[in-house]
């Protein structure tokens, strides 16, 4: 990672490799952005990670990790109807989650510039869904740009404010993984000043959306959302290059497949870029269709550039052959790649592809089937321990709802405790639907990040509604996913400053839940499973909720701490005179640190992986898993 | 003829998530751009990361314009691991080169008796059905020599400009170590770089 005081120096002109995300947070700094708000979640957390550790050092500057997506839009939008530059961060799901605030601040508007960044997940590489959050921008009337690269990503950035104060709206900057997670040169720009503080001026009429007010608001919004097309097609973001008899529209990643396709394969085309996706300049679109007989339209995921370019085709009644996903030239989920595009591209023009595919797709099917290797719980992670002992004391026979983290993965055998799941929070709010309607031990987890984002009004909702079940809080003093964010149970503020954390069991015994523990899991597994029993029990005699906090922290940040320190702990080991090959530790733990030797076939500890945490002693019906002493 | 290469070499980087496979290709474009090359890396993050099957890709020359690297496209893939090598050979390029770290990571599904890890000389053969190009090191055992398993990557680092496909110079490589880790860690680094340097170069010759 490049290191964040980079960020800071104060040297236009100079180049350098960054990834998109750390462009962005350059931009942050060279927009003059008073406040930033965010929540993270891949693809778009490198770039509150780079902000936490600049904004100390930039004078006149806010950064908050905010308790989820709503907060953080809310936030961010008051600062800027203040009148100061501010932005909002999120993942797409994230997005949804603040969708109500979104809607209203385009009502209200703003009166310093408002930048959302929705960071899309095509290919789903660490998300639930991959929604296309430009339908937001359209259902919302707010104005979107999309950066194809880092260089534009920080510099649709700046745009983007332009873009809010001219017309008083915030701005969707939308990007995508391959977007925010490609690295490339990249220019640093002048640094704008940030004002100390504003004075808020009073307009209740027009910031408080009641209905008399909503219904002056909403055609405003739409005589804005008018301005902005005009906008839009004088714009130096939608521009086209090239000639040839074909015309080809794209935006954003798939743009650099298009300039990619074109150099490999013979075929001469016009490309229209479009950088400012909403509203889209009709008029730049008509004058492109007119030009050309057939138009492909290249862009991930769903048609939505399509189905404009299909709108204004039948407007202007314009004869051409618009060629896209609905015909199925291209595929409507995954990323797209210059394969693809070329793929869909030597189609539509009936021609052959530079490289035979075909050929490399039959030989890998000569290959043998390789071992998966899918994403699991790192060596040392604490979560094993908790999901071992849960799994333990219920046979694995009770209901799980899992929620959004690292912990997701103990869906995996051997753990397999992960049984439903659809949004931030839902294992809480899932296992009182589930408990109500049926006889079985339903115990929730929920990471501490999450609990603080998204679990509170479920837990109200369980005390008060008295839903008979159990939760365990897998509290690893981080948001781990992401890249080990604070959070408001850690101490630590998104300006770096040390506060007093959140207490996870006193906030549940402020909601009223009766029955609260905190245990560490790397204790006693044989406690750990009777505290389970025992909670599951409570919840069986008394018919009300209870929670387990289950608190040490992340093993990525102890292994961290030991380099740090230079801490050499003594190490584990099979022993093996006593080990018997049973294959209990492997089979039951699944720690990726250890694999049977391939000659004796009896377990081995990896020490290069190893996280020290111990918990396979316990599950070593041998006694040969030992600790060195000195 | 070929897809995206023209003017631009591509690079497939494959492990495990913990091996390093992000830091050597942030680094190897960093060592190109000093060299006034344009460059592109794909990285991976999030959840895909935890300790699962990890792909970068780095990308040097004029016209790299996105990040990815499209099957039979890659003049070297860089295995950080066998399996996860043979995992991504669809990437190379007729007559690309393959450089694979010779030391085994066990899936937990192998571990766990669910499926065998292949022989290596299945390994081998299905890459050879790819390209000849095959070079091999123990890289954990020169990272170990060098000093710590945790410089298993710029051992790799090493052997990829050992192999002398990439315009990249051990000067610049070198430098750009220095830059990137904490002044205690610069020899580990720099030895396990020379080590794969040495390594590669003793077998290609």
């Amino acid at each position: 990672m490049t290191k964040a005081t980079v960020l800071l120096e104060d040297a236009p002109g100079k180049e350098i490799l960054l990834l998109a995300n750390e462009a962005i947070a350059r931009g942050v700094f060279e927009a003059g952005v008073r406040l930033v708000a965010v929540y993270p979640g891949t693809p778009s957390s490198e770039i509150g990670n780079n902000l936490t550790f600049m904004a100390p050092h930039i004078p006149n500057f806010y950064f908050e990790f905010s308790a989820n997506e709503k907060v953080a839009l809310e936030v961010a939008g008051a600062a800027a109807v203040a009148g100061v530059r501010a932005m909002m961060i999120c993942k797409g799901p994230g997005l949804n989650v603040a969708a109500d605030p979104f809607f209203s601040l385009a009502y209200v508007g703003v009166r310093g510039g408002m930048v959302i960044l929705v960071a899309d997940d095509p290919s789903m590489w660490s998300s639930q869904n991959e929604n296309d959050s430009r339908y937001y921008a359209l259902m919302g009337n707010i104005p979107m740009l999309e950066p194809s690269d880092p260089s534009e990503a920080k510099a649709m950035l700046l745009q983007a404010y332009e873009l809010s104060e001219m017309l008083e709206l915030p701005v969707l900057l939308r990007t995508t993984t391959r977007v925010n997670h490609t690295r490339a040169p990249v220019i640093f720009g002048k640094i704008k000043e940030r004002p100390e503080t504003i004075h808020f001026i009073k307009d209740p009429f027009r910031f408080v959306p009641l209905p008399s007010v909503a219904r002056k608001r909403h055609p405003i919004l739409l005589e804005t959302i008018e301005r902005a097309k005009e906008i839009s097609e004088s714009s130096p973001l939608n521009f086209t290059q090239g000639s040839g008899e074909l015309g080809i529209i794209t935006s954003g990643v798939s743009y650099n497949y298009v300039l990619e396709a074109l150099l490999s394969i013979d075929c001469k085309a016009e490309i229209l870029k479009l950088g400012l996706t909403h509203p889209v300049p009709d008029k730049t679109i008509a004058d492109f269709l007119r030009r050309h007989r057939r138009v492909v339209v290249v862009e991930e995921l769903e048609p939505f550039l399509e189905t404009h370019v299909r709108r204004i085709a039948q407007l202007n009644k314009i004869e051409v052959e618009i060629m896209g996903k609905e015909q199925g030239y291209f595929p409507r989920v995954f990323e797209y790649s210059p394969r693809i595009v070329i793929e869909g591209l030597t189609k539509a023009i009936n021609c052959n592809t530079p490289i035979n595919w075909q050929e490399i797709d039959d030989r890998l099917k000569d290959l043998p089937t390789l071992p998966p290797r899918p994403p699991l719980l790192c060596a040392g992670c604490p979560h094993r321990a908790s999901y071992y002992a849960i799994r333990t004391a219920t046979r694995g026979k009770a209901i799980y709802p899992s929620d959004i983290g690292c912990y997701t993965l103990s869906i995996a055998p051997p753990l397999e405790t992960a049984d439903i799941l659809f949004d931030m929070g839902s294992s809480i709010t899932t296992a009182c639907g589930i408990a109500k309607v049926t006889k079985q031990d339903v115990i929730a987890t929920i990471g501490d990040s999450t609990f603080f984002a998204s679990a509170l009004p479920g837990i109200a909702s369980a005390v008060y509604n008295e839903h008979p079940i159990s939760v365990v809080v897998l509290d690893n003093r981080t948001t781990a996913m992401t890249g080990h964010q604070p959070h408001p149970g850690t101490g630590v503020t998104g300006m770096q400053k040390q506060v007093t954390p959140l207490d996870i069991s006193q906030v549940c015994k402020g909601l009223g839940v009766k029955y609260v523990k905190v245990v560490n899991p790397f204790d006693s597994i044989a406690d750990l499973v009777a505290e389970v029993r025992k909670m599951v029990s409570w919840v069986r005699n008394n018919s009300l909720p209870a929670v387990l906090v289950s608190k040490e922290p992340c093993a990525l940040l102890t292994a961290a701490e030991r380099r740090r320190t230079g801490d050499f702990a003594p190490k584990y080991y099979v022993d093996e005179k006593l080990c018997n090959a049973c294959k209990r530790c492997l089979n039951r733990l699944s720690c990726p640190a250890m694999y049977q030797d391939p000659k004796t076939e009896k377990a081995v500890i990896d020490e290069t992986l190893c996280n020290l945490c111990g918990t396979c002693i316990a599950v070593c019906p041998q006694g040969a898993i030992k600790r060195e002493v000195e | 003829m070929t897809c995206n290469i023209d003017n631009a070499v591509n690079i497939v980087i494959s492990g495990v998530g913990g091996q390093g496979v992000l830091t050597l290709a942030e680094i190897l474009a960093k060592s190109a751009l000093s060299q006034s090359y344009n460059v592109r890396v794909g990285e991976i993050h999030g959840m895909a990361q935890r300790g699962g099957h990890v792909v970068c890709t780095v990308r040097i020359g004029k016209n790299a314009y996105g990040p990815v690297v499209d099957a039979g496209t890659a003049q070297l893939l860089i295995g950080f691991e066998p399996i996860e090598t043979l995992r991504e050979i669809q990437t190379i390029a007729k007559d690309g080169h393959v450089l694979m770290n010779s030391h085994i990571l066990y899936p937990v599904a192998v571990s766990m008796g669910q499926v065998e890890y292949p022989k290596h000389e299945e390994i081998v053969t299905n890459i050879k059905k790819f390209t000849n190009n095959l070079v091999e090191i123990d890289a954990m055992k020169l990272a170990i020599q060098a000093g710590s398993s945790r410089s298993l990557n710029m051992v790799m680092f090493g052997g990829l400009i050992g192999t002398g496909i990439i315009p990249i110079s051990e000067e610049s490589a070198l430098k750009e170590i220095r830059n990137a880790f904490p002044k205690k860690f610069e020899i580990v680094n720099t030895t396990a770089f020379q080590l794969g340097l040495q390594a590669v170069q003793s077998v290609s010759q």
